[in-house]
């Protein structure tokens, strides 16, 4: 009887405490003196390594006194350990964003630093995915967009010329069969294991359907779910798999790196790819060579669109709201976006840096038709969507493929979804 | 309980009653201050394990508890009632997740059949039944990481187990992208991976087999079917519960390495396991209050499926 008596208590004691404390821990400061803590997952890469020195150096010399330490977190898990470092307030003093959802939910453990960042807002190139409630949080390092990518050799191959791709989806899709008879190629390469296919898919393929009123009007937040635009993007997305547009097995294909893997190989003619990083014009150049990679506009699947290469802010370093003197955390974030680092940056780890001042010429067909684009480009349409929103939408989009759900209903969920975020 | 309580009271009573002449012999001191100290002995002397307990495994989930009636983002801090657990149950992640319990439950007798009929095999001696002991084991050694990677190019849906499908005439299965078929499949690479380690139980419980009674029934006429139902079965029956019990306990608590590598939860949420999803809500979703509460489900659920397990083990350990 006092046995039980005792677990009841230990069972129900809980309940005491019912309510307080909070579970992401106080708001309390961390950090230390005279260093400098960053966390990325970028430092450990051996392709990132001459542009962290430089940027280490260019702050060596405003900052002689004060050590940097870089902190290489691995990727897959870097939201999860800066989530924890969070909610214990106690983390690094700076560190690294996808620009985006992921830096948006987590504005209120990070500093504002537009006045610390003027000087840099006209040299350097997407800051709305850094930018929230009017805030910038985060100095973009590289560009991150979403070109399609096409295999020029395949169309040489098919008898299409390489240097003029469909400009409309019907003249697309007549390209497309054209190719798969000629070469076996599928049209498409996709993986969407992740969900994040559904992403590219809408940034990637929504400038050839939205006007650019809606666009725009996409962007700033206004977001018609049931217009017939976006309807009829994910109307594409279904169609492109129910007439074999795709490879097999879309759903169980990893984006990150079987998709890419495809086109790589040549299984596929176009892929709907990154700018920086992975999946990207150095990359698919190094397999089909940069020669045979060529970047192309969405096609019109509404006259009235007005294609335009979708971009953001791909990367870009932040500062702690805990950190002990925000000045010195920022002259770290504005170093590590200098000129100099960038074009190490852009050179060795073949990514689109986010200086505009940077010559990006002569690194092959596909990155010229990229950076000829930029002046003209515009926010990518899922990089406006919270990430609960992103991913509702990539389970929503497997949905899709498998016809558990229609497309009306799949738009009512994720207008809900983005309503309330 | 009461046949157990009964000789724990004796001593108890003895102790409380006159002190006995043994006692007074052995104390120099007063009664009073040996009484004390020998009353305090006991609970300095469990003192360390109540205190780890305590500190590190009832504070913590009283913490936990706590929590899940706290909001997340901007309402951290606040009490919410039961917001977050309106939001869970409205989940169909949860629901399916929750669900996904429910299947492994029922895929139990699979998982502890598998092993013991592989097992009785090696017991009768089947031909090359040295060999397949150890090649059973092997898997049990791989870490989940390197066997669900190995699965994942198995399972590809231009791999070789589709290739092998197409061999003999059927059609592909997209064995991690399809909604219906994915779970079975992750659950089936676990039971593939882990049921060494029952089968080396089993075998052990065959070693305590009294082989005469086998004998005896072939001599009587028995086949092999009713050996195995009417001997080898009840001779086993404490081993084959103590391996639904760590099966069960294996099933519900370490698949998390397999579903992170091969299918992240998906296609469409339908592998998503409790674990997983607090996991995602903690980490990718930035909501430590709601993850809270669906550590407390999952413990609920752990809670009952446990008693219900000790329940089951004390009566067959009374059977017996």
């Amino acid at each position: 009887m006092k046995r039980r008596a005792l677990w009841s208590t230990a069972l129900i004691a809980p309940l005491a405490l019912y309510g307080c404390g909070s579970a992401a821990g106080p708001d309390s400061g961390g950090g230390g003196g005279d260093t400098l803590v960053v966390w990325d997952w970028k430092s450990g890469d051996a392709t990132a390594e001459s542009y962290i020195g430089q940027a280490k150096a260019d702050f060596a010399e405003k900052h002689p006194d004060v050590e940097v330490e870089f902190v290489a977190q691995p990727f897959d898990q870097y939201y999860n350990l800066l989530g924890t470092a969070i909610q214990s307030g106690e983390g690094p003093d700076v560190m690294l964003f996808n620009g985006g959802g992921q830096l948006r939910d987590r504005t209120d453990a990070l500093l504002p630093l537009e006045d610390y960042l003027a000087e840099d807002m006209e040299r350097l190139a997407g800051w709305e995915a850094f930018t929230a409630d009017g805030h910038v949080y985060a100095a973009p390092v590289t560009l991150q967009g979403h070109p399609i990518y096409y295999n020029k050799a395949l169309y040489e191959a098919a008898g299409l010329d390489p240097e003029a791709p469909a400009d409309t989806w019907d003249a697309f899709v007549a390209d497309c069969e054209r190719l798969t008879e000629a070469t076996g190629a599928d049209c498409f390469a996709l993986g969407n294991k992740e969900g994040i296919g559904i992403q590219f898919f809408l940034s990637g393929i929504g400038p050839g359907v939205l006007t650019p009123a809606e666009y725009d009007a996409w962007i700033a937040g206004e977001r018609d779910w049931t217009a017939p635009g976006v309807q009829r993007i994910f109307e594409l997305w279904v169609e492109a798999e129910q007439s074999g547009l795709n490879n097999d097995g879309v759903n169980s294909t990893a984006m990150f790196n079987d998709e890419f893997a495809i086109f790589d190989a040549g299984e596929a003619a176009h892929v709907i790819g990154l700018m920086s990083d992975v999946g990207h014009w150095k990359d698919f150049g190094e397999f089909l060579g940069a020669e045979n990679v060529g970047v192309m506009p969405a096609p019109l699947v509404n006259p009235e669109a007005a294609p335009s290469l979708p971009y953001d802010g791909g990367i870009g370093y932040g500062v702690a709201e805990w950190t002990e003197d925000p000045e010195l955390a920022a002259d770290l974030v504005r170093s590590l976006s200098s000129t100099k680092a960038l074009e190490a940056f852009y050179a060795d780890a073949g990514a689109i840096a986010a200086d505009t001042t940077i010559d990006a010429s002569g690194a092959g067909p596909a990155t010229a038709a990229i950076v000829a684009e930029l002046p003209t480009g515009k926010p990518a349409l899922h990089v406006a969507l919270s990430a609960e929103t992103l991913e509702l939408m990539g389970r929503l989009s497997q949905q899709l493929l498998s016809g558990s759900v229609t497309v009306e209903d799949a738009l009512s969920q994720l207008a809900e979804s983005d309503q309330a975020g | 309980m009461p046949t157990t309580a009964t000789p724990l009271r004796t001593p108890v009573r003895a102790r409380s009653g006159t002190p006995t002449p043994r006692r007074r012999v052995r104390s120099g001191r007063g009664a009073a201050g040996t009484s004390r100290s020998e009353r305090l002995a006991p609970y300095l002397l469990v003192a360390p394990a109540v205190l780890i307990i305590g500190v590190f495994r009832l504070y913590p989930l009283a913490l936990g508890v706590n929590f899940s009636f706290t909001g997340d983002g901007e309402r951290n801090g606040q009490a919410v009632g039961l917001d977050n657990y309106t939001v869970l149950f409205d989940d169909p992640l949860f629901i399916a997740s929750m669900r996904n319990v429910g299947l492994l439950v029922l895929l139990l007798p699979v998982a502890v059949a598998i092993p013991g009929l592989l097992a009785t095999f090696i017991y009768l001696r089947v031909p090359g039944h040295r060999v397949y002991r150890s090649v059973y084991f092997f898997p049990a050694v791989l870490s989940p990481v390197i066997i669900g990677a190995i699965f994942n190019l198995l399972l590809a849906f231009d791999g070789p187990a589709n290739a092998l499908l197409g061999a003999v005439g059927l059609g592909p299965v997209d064995w991690l992208g399809d909604p219906d078929v994915a779970m079975y499949a992750v659950v089936g690479v676990h039971i593939w991976a882990t049921f060494g380690m029952a089968l080396v139980v089993f075998l052990a419980g065959f070693a305590t087999l009294d082989a005469s009674l086998i004998d005896a029934a072939r001599v009587d006429g028995a086949s092999l079917p009713k050996v195995v139902r009417h001997v080898i079965v009840p001779g086993l029956s404490r081993t084959i519960q103590f391996v639904v019990v760590t099966t069960m306990i294996g099933m519900l608590t370490s698949m998390f390495g397999l579903l992170y590598v091969m299918t992240g939860g998906g296609p469409e949420g339908s592998t998503y396991l409790p674990e997983y999803y607090i996991w995602f809500q903690q980490g990718q979703m930035g909501r430590p209050a709601l993850a809270s509460a669906a550590s407390t489900v999952l413990f609920g659920v752990m809670l009952v499926v446990g008693l219900a397990q000790i329940a089951v083990l004390r009566r067959a350990g009374r059977e017996d």
